[in-house]
């Protein structure tokens, strides 16, 4: 596969599994996860449920401070260090970098995700796990990353200092993630519909739900698409 | 360029939106659930496709509500397009916001649906306001309201029941039989109301021919506590024999906690039974899984009530699969007694209620402590059968239907009409559902979010699990790290040495 935005998707994964970074985030988020998930708090002994519901709202929580750790450094770097132009002197689009670079991040937290199969092996051996609810909200967790991911690259693009872009991403991502939410609760009408309608919670948890509902998978696309969109628009307009 | 650029994503922006928007109205969802929780069940398809008059539904909801409330709004407003589009121009529905106008506020109070108060945030404070959140279904002249909407699986069934209610013609007569000392139909509230949607029930007395008991689809025997005469364990028979269904809850062992004395009880039932092949034996069982009972203790000047496991109220979670426990998650029994079938020629022996894995019986009569430390040798036995449906020619040539239970008071409210356990209900109306009804809505009624309990595991295998999950997929990540870094080095390694060579 010669497609340039494989090619940069190899070569960013590549680079995490090469430094620290791939090793601390996946600890980190296998730690927090399994530790919430078995070891203490409502954990799955005791809810005694068959399901992956405490799994799934914990990475919902760290997946909201993994991902802008590993989108931040994506663009930032690249126009901190100037790389940016001369990639984008080769026969490569802004697009192409930023679809590359979004495929890395995606396949990074499918790894993750990946490695959380042994929770889902585990509850279904000892009680009648929902499969499709369960699948289900594997989906949700994916999608929703997708979404952050997006945010985050354009955190990433419009700055060229990381910690900058990791905060920005974070603040950015704080209001989809509740405060869109409760702010809803507190008005009425056209507002506090429009708002929940912005809010990943509600999106997220009519998915893990079991339900697969077109309107969840089409706000998550158009979040990720917006973010790219935007990411594509600042990085031309720094190489012009 | 680079600004013809910015007006195409800007573009492509507010197309997202849009979509996004248009998506509220226009959407596919999928349930991919495994009992299709979110799907509408076939009982209530069923109804609606069954219909012969309209039906037309105003639900009464206040507009400018918190979201969570919206949120049941619009379940119901999706509920209701799903009805109208399976019944084909028999069903409408119209919304009305009340709470604009003092006229339409008094309309829907006439209609018997009261507000209620909820607490909501306007400029910074919270007050509370009225709210209807009700609906009232019409069919010709009769109406039925539903005086507050639940989400979930509760409003599909209030709807479903509440047009059933409506429409269903000819409702099946059962009866409570009376006259040995059973509870009235009042000291069972809560089973009357559910079964009050399906059927006609009627008090059965049995003691004089005048009553003609072949009215009676099915006939129920709750806890009688007198010896029931001769003559009327006949008309039972004959009751039977023309294919007449019959549900027994008895209790075999008349037990009392405050004595903690526990006899056999004499009522001729026991006899009667085992004619039918079944014998209910004059015994208890014990089971460690189990209700509670508070004690009270006295500890130096304090003297405080805890709650203390007891056996003999057996709490059963595990059913196998049959309809008449379909979608039950938890039944406790109190003091229940043993049933074990002696083979008969041409009747089927079909046990759907079972101990759990560890439990005993204890033969009557017995002294009982609530107090007694039990170990696990005091529980050998598993899977003792409490509750069973008896199929065939029980009397005569006739094939008729028994149910029978190890214990009668599992669905009585009683006099101070304490609240059952809702899946006891269940129990006993969906046994009656099981010989005399034939809509499916038994199916509905237990339509719930099941819940899926996990295995009891042993503590070792428990821990064992936790920390194998938990170290696991960080030991594997760990482990290609390392193995990663070798083969870089390697790899280093030998063009390092190729380069020196």
């Amino acid at each position: 596969m010669n497609n340039p935005v494989w090619i940069i998707a190899k070569k960013e994964l590549n680079s995490f599994f090469d430094s620290l970074t791939a090793y601390i985030l996946l600890i980190a988020f296998l730690g927090f996860s399994g530790f919430f998930t078995w070891i203490t708090g409502s954990d799955i002994f005791m809810r005694k449920e068959a399901d992956l519901e405490v799994f799934f709202s914990v990475s919902k929580w760290t997946l909201f401070f993994f991902i802008p750790a590993i989108t931040m450094k994506m663009l930032a770097e690249e126009n901190k260090s100037g790389t940016i132009e001369l990639l984008l002197t080769k026969a490569i689009t802004a697009r192409q970098i930023i679809l590359g670079k979004f495929l890395a991040c995606f396949l990074l937290i499918g790894v993750a995700l990946l490695f959380t199969v042994s929770y889902y092996i585990t509850v279904s051996q000892i009680g009648n796990i929902d499969h499709g609810a369960t699948l289900c909200g594997y989906l949700g967790l994916l999608l929703m990353s997708a979404a952050y991911i997006g945010i985050g690259m354009f955190a990433s693009s419009i700055t060229n200092n990381q910690i900058v872009a990791f905060l920005l991403a974070l603040l950015i991502g704080v209001f989809f993630h509740f405060i869109f939410d409760m702010m809803s609760y507190n008005s009425g009408g056209f507002v506090a519909q429009l708002l929940s309608g912005l809010s990943v919670n509600r999106h997220f948890e009519s998915l893990s739900q079991g339900v697969l509902d077109t309107k969840d998978i089409l706000f998550f696309a158009s979040l990720t698409i917006t973010g790219l969109l935007l990411s594509e628009v600042f990085i031309s307009k720094r190489i012009k | 360029m680079f600004k013809s650029k910015i007006n195409v994503i800007v573009l492509a922006i507010l197309v997202l939106l849009g979509i996004n928007y248009a998506s509220r109205y226009l959407f596919l969802r999928f349930d991919l659930t495994e009992n299709n929780e979110f799907t509408l069940s076939k009982a209530s398809k069923d109804i609606l496709t069954n219909l012969d008059d309209a039906v037309e539904v105003t639900a009464y909801f206040s507009d400018d509500l918190p979201v969570d409330i919206t949120k049941v709004r619009e379940e119901l407003e999706n509920l209701l397009n799903e009805f109208s589009s399976i019944a084909k121009g028999k069903f409408s529905y119209k919304f009305i916001a009340p709470n604009k106008d003092a006229q339409k506020e008094e309309e829907a109070t006439k209609e018997g649906i009261r507000p209620v108060m909820i607490n909501v945030r306007e400029k910074d404070q919270s007050k509370q306001q009225k709210a209807f959140l009700g609906a009232v279904i019409k069919a010709g002249d009769k109406k039925e309201t539903i005086p507050i909407i639940q989400p979930g699986t509760a409003m599909e069934y209030a709807f479903a029941t509440g047009i059933k209610k409506l429409v269903g013609k000819n409702k099946p007569l059962i009866g409570f039989i009376q006259g040995h000392g059973e509870p009235p139909i009042q000291e069972l509230a809560q089973a009357y109301q559910e079964l009050s949607i399906l059927y006609n029930i009627s008090s059965a007395y049995i003691n004089t021919d005048t009553v003609d008991l072949s009215a009676f689809k099915t006939l129920i025997l709750v806890r009688p506590t007198d010896s029931i005469p001769p003559p009327d364990l006949q008309r039972l028979d004959q009751f039977l024999s023309k294919g007449g269904n019959l549900i027994l809850a008895i209790n075999q062992v008349d037990a009392n906690i405050q004595y903690g004395m526990a006899n056999p009880m004499n009522t001729g039932l026991k006899e009667w039974l085992l004619t039918k092949g079944l014998e209910i034996e004059d015994a208890l069982v014990r089971d460690t899984r189990c209700g509670q009972v508070n004690v009270q203790q006295q500890q130096g000047f304090f003297s405080f009530s805890s709650p203390v496991q007891f056996p003999y109220l057996p709490l059963i979670q595990k059913f196998p699969n049959h309809p008449i426990t379909k979608g039950l998650e938890q039944v406790m029994l109190e003091f229940a007694s043993p049933l074990n079938f002696k083979n008969a020629a041409g009747i089927q022996f079909v046990p759907f209620l079972y101990t759990s894995e560890a439990s005993a019986r204890e033969n009557a009569p017995l002294r009982f402590d609530v107090q007694r430390q039990w170990t696990s040798a005091d529980f050998p036995e598993k899977n003792i059968c409490v509750g069973a449906v008896l199929e065939g020619n029980l009397v005569g040539n006739q094939s008729s239907k028994l149910i029978v239970f190890g214990d009668g008071d599992f669905a009585i409210n009683g006099r101070d009409q304490r609240r059952q356990n809702a899946d006891n209900i269940n129990l006993l109306v969906n046994s009656i559902d099981y010989l005399s009804d034939d809509t499916g809505l038994i199916d509905l009624r237990t339509k719930s979010v099941e819940t899926r309990p996990i295995e009891e595991l042993s503590d070792s295998k428990r821990s064992s699990l936790k920390y194998l999950n938990f170290l696991l997929p960080m030991g594997l990540v760990v482990a290609y790290g390392i193995f990663r870094s070798s083969q870089n080095r390697r790899i280093r390694m030998t063009r390092m040495e190729m380069r020196v060579k």
